[in-house]
């Protein structure tokens, strides 16, 4: 009983740390506050925290949980929803969750880059003036021809080994 | 003291928004002058007009506004006491509502709920949070078993830990600083101002 106390403890401590690590990160570069400004919404901030703050927690427990939370069987095998119905509303399930949380990451992946200077260092030192715009649609460009090679060629499975 | 010789200071504000194309000095700065009628005759003095059809943006440099209150009162001095340049926007005020602005929040809201919950559970996928819990399970008691009370508290770890992080639960804030985010939107606003007004002077658009 006591070693479960002590688990207890330390494993809610490392949660502490574990969101202040992730969403220090978040923060700093400045996702949501460019999403806000550029969709003119500066007065919602504290809807969008409350979103951060759902997402996390669902994403939580989905993932630590992940046993327990396979509600795609679940409603399967009670018979809640038919296997037809499912397909759909499933799929667009997945659908939404891709779309949304890929715009999500692409912003983020950027956002890192943009934050280390890379881009203004770059364009800087070969005097570049003109077509930052073919620039910024190429970078998206070449992130989607390596998404979609990576998914296609399996390299997750291997590590690209 | 002789009419039209006593200090004016002026503080700009960095960005205004205003809904109508005529803009008085009264609209983008802080007036303050011992004389009352110089005071009142200075904030009415008209700094803009914006076109009908034209930008809807613009930067006026303190000069503009200095030149202004000397072409009236050439005796007065002038104290800059705010910003030197100011952002001058004319917004439409039924631009910003409806149903095109609740399809925006809701877009927002749904980038940020399916992101961050996508980005915890790569995080968790990356450390292989299963098996530190499996290990440190058989660490602590001894021998295998149902490590639940370390994925239950974990995850109450981890809300708690972000709710104290963005310091709020729904509307309400749990102590009265502004939340992270907040502070992040006004750094974000201040330095959208600044490149808009410095991109302003490298062009020679602005007003001075």
């Amino acid at each position: 009983m006591l070693g479960k106390i002590f688990l207890g403890i330390i494993s809610m401590s490392a949660g502490f740390f574990a969101a202040g690590g992730v969403f220090t990160v978040l923060i700093t570069v400045g996702l949501v506050p460019r999403f806000a400004g550029k969709t003119h919404t500066g007065g919602k901030v504290m809807l969008y925290e409350d979103f951060v703050v759902a997402g996390t927690i669902v994403g939580c427990i989905l993932s630590v949980f992940e046993k327990q939370c396979q509600f795609g069987s679940f409603l399967l095998e009670k018979g809640i929803v038919s296997e037809a119905v499912w397909t759909i509303l499933g799929n667009i399930l997945l659908l939404v969750f891709g779309l949304f949380a890929g715009m999500f990451i692409g912003c983020f992946a950027l956002a890192i880059a943009e934050m280390l200077n890379t881009i203004p260092i770059f364009a800087r030192r070969i005097g570049f003036r003109h077509g930052i715009g073919i620039a910024i649609l190429s970078v998206a460009l070449g992130k989607l021809v390596g998404s979609i090679i990576y998914f296609m060629q399996g390299v997750y499975r291997y590590g690209g080994r | 003291m002789a009419e039209g010789k006593a200090d004016i200071y002026i503080k700009m504000e960095q960005n205004t928004e205003v809904t109508k194309p005529d803009v008085y000095l009264k609209d983008i700065a802080d007036i303050v002058c011992s004389e009352k009628n110089m005071a009142a005759k200075i904030k009415a003095i008209k700094i803009h007009k914006f076109k009908e059809n034209g930008i809807q943006k613009v930067v006026i440099s303190i000069t503009k506004i200095i030149t202004m209150i000397q072409e009236i009162y050439p005796d007065a001095s002038v104290q800059n006491i705010g910003e030197t340049d100011a952002l001058l926007e004319l917004v439409n005020v039924n631009k910003h509502k409806g149903f095109v602005q609740g399809m925006k929040i809701a877009f927002v809201a749904a980038v940020s709920f399916f992101g961050t919950s996508f980005t915890i559970m790569s995080y968790h996928n990356d450390i292989g949070i299963s098996s530190i819990f499996e290990k440190f399970y058989i660490m602590v008691m001894g021998n295998p078993g149902n490590s639940a009370v370390l994925e239950i508290s974990y995850s109450i770890g981890l809300s708690l830990g972000i709710i104290i992080f963005f310091n709020h639960i729904g509307g309400r804030r749990i102590t009265k600083d502004p939340t992270p985010i907040e502070v992040e939107m006004r750094i974000y606003e201040e330095q959208v101002n600044k490149a808009l007004i410095k991109t302003a002077s490298r062009e020679g658009k602005e007003e001075s």
